[in-house]
């Protein structure tokens, strides 16, 4: 960029802008869902980790402040319709970082279901998009959907 | 590569169409949309549509090219939100009637020089990190090669996929951990890297299985495959990242070897040539033997006069 100069030039090139931040969401990219399961997997995982956080701190009320203390917090919260619906969104997010972070585990590690490297032919859809994984990534947001769902059910209508 | 459709090369775009396209200027800092109208014909690339411009319409439009026709990779914009080769994008494929627009942008991840060109040094720079040559120890049999490396067909098959790349950077400008941190080396690096550790003839495996083990190499891949889904030369630079990984997991634990292939030595029996059978014919009436004994004659004079 004109105007900048400089070793502070140098490392605001180096970073990338703000739209370089929001990338994964302007690029529209064909026969690609896994582009989608990664952007959700990062923000369920911050979900996730922001849950696991309040849930350590809550559990940690009786060791400070005593069982009487916690047992008042717990039922003052439990009565809110937000903690209840904050509490499902948070089990959603980790469900669904569970059963994405399996088929990852499965294609990272092991190398399983990303299909065999060929000969292009046509109509070139690269072997990882036809792999397995892909089946197991449709699978998993069924799964996830339903078991959502039949959570949802079970909190908020037994 | 998913996107490419054939057909699109047969069908007639919209007669005219509007391109939107991103351009900058580094003099004045300065960056913006620009309209052009431009009449189109049955066939045009999005590459000849900008050439049209330029030629036509604005000189001070800047691009890189060169083939025009997928093999060296200078082309790599964001055409309509999609990285893809310019010259490997009909018109007819991206705008339509009922939306005979076309956006370009200069790629993603990378430093806008001026207009849709970018700079490519930071690419070559982590290409040029993994070796991607072949490495051999022993000097003096690499200097004077006798006979060449063995190499098995099926061997061959499990890295020629990822030895087509052209490095058109597209599958970088794609990746969305390359957007948030810029010292990842990439999908293009990585595949190229894994192409030359499995290649049997090679012996500097270690060396680059030490350069991509780190954050920034193989553990940075999440596996979003776009590199795979934009790829226009299906290398599939997604699948040898995961390959590379669980690879270099398996090195760690010491269930991987790797297998080098030396040179194949004199052949036991040496080949003659064999006389032609005497019913080899091409045409009744047509000898072999004279057809090689005569001279070819071509009549160049009267061609050119011609
Ligand atoms: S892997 Fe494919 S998209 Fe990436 S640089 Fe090579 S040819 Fe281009
Ligand atoms: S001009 Fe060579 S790849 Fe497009």
């Amino acid at each position: 960029m004109a105007g900048r100069q400089g070793r502070s030039a140098r490392l605001l090139d180096l970073r990338p802008g703000w739209k370089a931040f929001v990338n994964p969401w302007l690029l529209r990219i064909a026969n690609n869902p896994e582009r989608l399961a990664f952007i959700m997997h990062r923000v369920t995982g911050v979900i996730a980790s922001l849950f696991l956080f309040l849930h350590i701190i809550s559990t940690n009320v009786p060791a400070r402040e005593g069982w009487e203390a916690w047992r008042e917090e717990v039922m003052n919260l439990q009565g809110l319709t937000l903690t209840s619906i904050l509490f499902y969104i948070a089990m959603g997010a980790i469900l669904f970082h569970g059963l994405n972070g399996t088929r990852l585990i499965l294609a990272e590690a092991l190398a399983l279901g990303i299909g065999r490297p060929e000969k292009p032919k046509p109509p070139y859809i690269a072997p990882l998009l036809r792999g397995f994984q892909r089946t197991l990534l449709y699978a998993t947001f069924v799964l996830w959907i339903i078991l959502w769902a039949l959570l949802g059910y079970v909190m908020f209508f037994t | 590569m998913a996107i490419f459709d054939a057909r699109a090369a047969v069908m007639i775009p919209p007669r005219k169409v509007k391109f939107l396209i991103r351009r900058y200027n580094p003099e004045e800092g300065r960056s913006w949309w620009q309209e052009y109208e431009v009449e189109t014909y049955r066939g045009m690339t999005v590459l000849d549509a900008l050439l049209k411009i330029k030629e036509e319409i604005d000189h001070t439009l800047v691009l890189r090219y060169s083939c025009r026709m997928a093999v060296c990779g200078s082309c790599g914009m964001i055409i309509n939100g999609t990285p893809r080769l310019a010259c490997q994008t009909q018109v007819a494929e991206v705008a339509s009637e009922a939306r005979p627009v076309v956006k370009v942008e200069p790629m993603y991840n990378f430093k806008v020089i001026r207009d849709l060109v970018v700079d490519f040094t930071e690419f070559f720079e982590k290409h040029r990190r993994v070796k991607p040559y072949l490495i051999r120890r022993d000097v003096e049999e690499r200097e004077n090669p006798k006979y060449e490396y063995r190499l098995l067909p099926e061997e061959y098959e499990s890295f020629y996929q990822y030895s087509l790349c052209i490095a058109c950077g597209l599958c970088v400008s794609a990746c969305p951990v390359f957007a948030s941190d810029r010292r990842f080396l990439g999908p293009q690096a990585l595949a190229q890297a894994y192409r030359f550790i499995i290649d049997p003839r090679d012996e500097g495996w270690a060396e680059r299985l030490e350069i991509v083990d780190s954050e920034d190499g193989v553990f940075g891949c999440h596996l979003a495959a776009s590199c795979s889904a934009v790829c226009p030369k299906e290398v599939d630079p997604g699948a040898a990242i995961q390959r590379l990984r669980s690879l270099l997991l398996r090195y760690r634990l010491g269930l991987w070897k790797k297998k080098i292939s030396g040179p194949v030595g004199p052949l036991e029996k040496k080949a003659e040539r064999k006389p032609l059978p005497p019913e080899a014919e091409t045409l009744p009436g047509v000898s072999l033997e004279e057809l090689e004994e005569s001279e070819v004659e071509i009549p160049v004079d009267e061609l050119i006069a011609g």
